[in-house]
């Protein structure tokens, strides 16, 4: 019975180990990962149902800075990711696609503030650039 | 004059002993051991550390939200919550399951379930000092959290993947071939299991048994009463989604030692595994969730009545008693964990009179998770 274990000891030596060296390589993320939010804001219809399914309350609908208020008059998703626990259920109400989950996880951080996902902030760095 | 210095040492030697809740061994949970010397004289569990109120938070949420929540029942099984949590809903509201949500409902189901017992050997082996068993089953799980990962677009928690009505995401392409590739995997893993470790054997036999009429005193079920003698199965007496057309075991010993726990574990890994197969083999086209369902919506309202579901998952069996009064949220959930007999009362009736060497052996033999205890 124990003599079994030497000739699995042989095999172990020499083969390939079950982890990866992470930031070397890492192993595919499948299509359907839930990972940080992609907000498009142009096809936001301002519903608000992606705040109201929101089981820990981690979408805000906020409403544009003075300066875009003319081009966006709605209200707009704001989300906190700290708060959020990646259901998916924002991205299976959303009528439009609006919002949806990408396959980025790599989301720690030092800084509190920098959870929060402001839906202007593509705006504001795209008018930066131009000018 | 001999006697009296004896009994006064006995009487020194006696304290009060912490196992848990921050002990490296014991996971959220703490038992308070009265000892003398290396000897238990009584125990007394003392649960509370891990208590979220989901009976109440489930009565503020729509059901859709409830799937979700149901996941952090039990970390180590959360689709077979979601499963239990899934099925109390659809049977409130009448709802029609397609064939092929049911199917993947039990892939699923049984996926948990073997992914839930190698955590078991896992943690039974290093309760034991068996270090290489700890990391060789957590090795050969994440093979399968890969796979709820393709499946469910998470690790561990698939945040109501098994939701009233069917299930949220269809199989993807190629999934019956990798499914398959890591039964073939956890098939070889439970292999050199079954070579049976030595100093795993000598350890848990004989050790913390627990007779049939006790077992069922107790309130245990699952696998430490089939362990104990008895062939229960809710899967078998009770059948739910489509249990009933597959053709497998019920494992049962007689002995009633934590060995004869850990040799259950392993026989249900197999059967699990053929489940498995036969349900990939049957598997038919169609719908994966009912035409209700396939949004969510905030307006479905549940009609009023009340329902018991029980499950058979990997620790016992798990029961939803769900009341609702024809709103779109529960009136009133009651979840029935099974480690909560497990833990309390068959945990400090078997510890009673037993050696601090054996506690881990004991402890980790019931298949324990704190989080379906205190809720």
């Amino acid at each position: 019975m124990k003599l079994k274990i030497v000739p699995n000891l042989f095999k172990n030596l020499f083969s390939k180990p079950m982890t990866v060296k992470f930031p070397h390589e890492s192993i595919p993320i499948p299509d359907k990962y839930r990972g940080e939010h992609s907000y498009d804001i142009d096809k936001c219809i301002s519903c608000g149902l992606c705040a109201k399914v929101c089981l820990n309350r981690a979408i805000e609908m906020v409403e544009a800075p003075p300066e875009y208020k003319d081009k966006y008059p709605k209200k707009y998703v704001k989300v906190d990711i700290g708060k959020c626990c990646f259901c998916g259920l924002c991205q299976d109400i959303c009528p439009t696609d609006a919002l949806k989950l990408t396959k980025n996880f790599f989301l720690s951080t030092f800084d509190k503030s920098t959870t929060i996902k402001e839906p202007f902030s593509d705006e504001i760095e795209k008018s930066m650039g131009s000018n | 004059m001999n006697d009296k210095v004896v009994v006064e040492s006995i009487s020194k030697n006696e304290y009060e002993l912490f196992f848990g809740p921050a002990h490296p061994g014991s996971g959220n949970f703490s038992v308070k051991l009265k000892v003398d010397g290396e000897k238990i004289i009584s125990a007394r569990a003392d649960p509370g550390y891990l208590h979220r109120g989901f009976e109440k938070l489930m009565e503020y949420r729509l059901p859709i939200q409830n799937a979700v929540l149901s996941d952090r029942l039990c970390v180590l099984e959360a689709l077979n919550w979601n499963l239990a949590h899934a099925e109390a809903v659809d049977e409130l509201m009448g709802t029609e399951i397609p064939e092929r949500a049911r199917y993947i409902r039990v892939i699923m189901a049984e996926l948990s379930r073997i992914q839930s017992h190698i955590i078991w050997f896992g943690a039974f082996s290093i309760g034991t000092g068996f270090d290489t068993g700890f990391k060789m089953a957590f090795g050969y799980r994440d093979y399968i959290l890969d796979l709820f990962e393709m499946i469910t677009g998470g690790r561990v928690y698939p945040t109501g993947y098994i939701c009233p009505g069917g299930v949220r995401r269809d199989l993807p392409d190629g999934s019956k071939e990798k499914i398959l590739r890591v039964l073939d995997k956890v098939d070889k893993m439970v292999k050199l299991e079954v070579m049976e470790n030595p100093a795993m054997v000598a350890r848990t036999e004989g050790i913390g048994i627990l007779k049939l009429s006790d077992a069922i005193r107790l309130g245990a079920t699952g696998p430490v009463l089939r362990a104990s003698g008895m062939k229960t199965d809710v899967r078998k007496d009770d059948p739910y989604e489509v249990y009933d057309r597959f053709d497998f075991e019920v494992p049962v010993r007689n002995e009633g030692d934590a060995y004869a726990r850990y040799m259950i574990g392993i026989e249900e890994i197999k059967q699990s595994i053929s489940i498995i197969k036969q349900t990939l083999n049957n598997i038919p086209d169609g719908d994966f969730i009912a035409k209700k369902f396939e949004k969510p919506k905030l307006n479905i309202k549940i009609p009023e009545g009340e329902v018991y579901v029980r499950n058979e998952i990997s620790r016992g069996e798990a029961g939803i008693y769900m009341v609702s009064d024809g709103g779109g949220k529960p009136y009133r959930v009651k979840i029935r964990g099974p480690s909560f007999l497990h833990m309390i009362s068959v945990l400090e009736f078997l510890l009673e009179g037993t050696q601090i060497a054996d506690v881990p052996a004991i402890y980790w033999s019931l298949n324990i998770c704190p989080a379906d205890l205190d809720r």
